[in-house]
């Protein structure tokens, strides 16, 4: 049981942290751009703040375990087998594969997409490259989409319930967007400056 | 320097030779991974064309018997039979295909597991062109 107190939840998720919201009368943990988060509690939700970046709600309604994760792709190739790509397939697969190692099934997956806004000024949509990558990616491994609010030119706060599946969101006003931009702008240079790839080992 | 830049080319070249001839089989259960692997074994050089696929491990038995690949290339979660599962049944089978996993996460037990069943490799995700070519050359 986390404390009330804001807290990192645990090891297997580095850097997501918990506080309890008397709002919603839950357990408020929070994702991060590059993170993700699963679980089978009914007194949590899980928050994150999204510009052009993407959230997946993803659950098993079934055994009520679920999660969200928060990503963006690098620039360059957004095809859904290009270089960029294998940010947004690792951040997918991560949160599907813990949904599915607590015993749900890729059969029954309900997906909700937010996000992909088009929140800096300039001739680059992020967003849209970010919605055309999940929007293949889902495409390519046959999945639905139940709802989805993504585009446009909003930031989004994104509250998920996982084991009833409701979301809320909330469009936000260019007063925050600016920060979220500025945080998203960091969060993408870090991607592209300090590539983050798996090890390799060899066996003898 | 010019001369050490030739031998580096002619290395390649005949690197290039040798993987063109290999068969490869991916063994992932998400179609976009299986695509990106793929994908990626043509950008370290790998020419594509003997590169098969298969969703679960029990799927990829049936295919290494018949194909008798020169290396499969396995996700470790997967429905139906898992890709140890998968590396256990070949071993069970007398069937020597070379064989690596891909992964996105390897745990120490996953790690032994795989040395005891004679896995040549283990790629955690996400992998990269270079990490591909670096296995590729040290196993092929």
């Amino acid at each position: 049981m986390p404390n009330r107190n804001r807290s990192e939840i645990s090891e297997h998720y580095p850097g997501v942290s918990c506080h309890w919201d008397s709002v919603h009368n839950v357990y408020a943990v929070r994702v991060l751009p590059g993170q993700y988060y699963v679980t089978d509690r009914s007194d949590q939700m899980i928050s994150t703040v999204l510009g052009s970046c993407i959230a997946a709600c993803i659950r098993d309604p079934e055994i009520g375990v679920g999660g969200l994760n928060h990503f963006m792709l690098p620039g360059g190739d957004v095809a859904a087998d290009g270089v960029a790509a294998r940010y947004g397939i690792y951040a997918m697969e991560h949160l599907i594969n813990d949904i599915i190692r607590r015993g749900g099934d890729k059969r029954r997956l309900e997906i909700k997409l937010f996000g992909g806004g088009k929140i800096m000024r300039g001739l680059t949509d992020i967003g849209a490259k970010n919605i055309k990558f999940v929007r293949e990616f889902l495409s390519v491994e046959g999945y639905p989409i139940a709802a989805a609010d993504l585009g446009e030119s909003f930031s989004r706060k994104v509250n998920y319930f996982p084991t009833t599946g409701q979301v809320l969101v909330k469009r936000l006003r260019s007063l925050h967007a600016q920060q979220i931009a500025r945080e998203e702008t960091d969060y993408g240079k870090t991607l592209v400056e300090q590539p983050e790839y798996g090890d390799i080992e060899l066996f003898d | 320097m010019c001369a050490q830049i030739i031998s580096i080319e002619v290395l390649r070249n005949f690197d290039e030779k040798r993987w063109l001839s290999m068969n490869i089989l991916v063994v992932d259960d998400s179609a976009a991974m299986r695509n990106m692997i793929i994908r990626t074994l043509r950008q370290a050089g790998f020419d594509g064309n003997d590169v098969s696929q298969a969703e679960d491990g029990a799927i990829a038995l049936e295919m290494v018997k018949g194909q008798l690949p020169d290396l499969v290339l396995a996700d470790w979660n997967m429905p139906n039979m898992t890709g140890i599962e998968l590396l256990e049944a070949m071993n069970e089978e007398g069937l020597k295909t070379k064989f690596g996993f891909i992964t996105t996460e390897a745990t120490s037990e996953m790690r032994a597991k795989a040395t005891a069943g004679g896995a040549k490799f283990l790629i955690s995700k996400p992998f990269s062109v270079d990490s591909f070519q670096k296995v590729l050359s040290a196993i092929m």
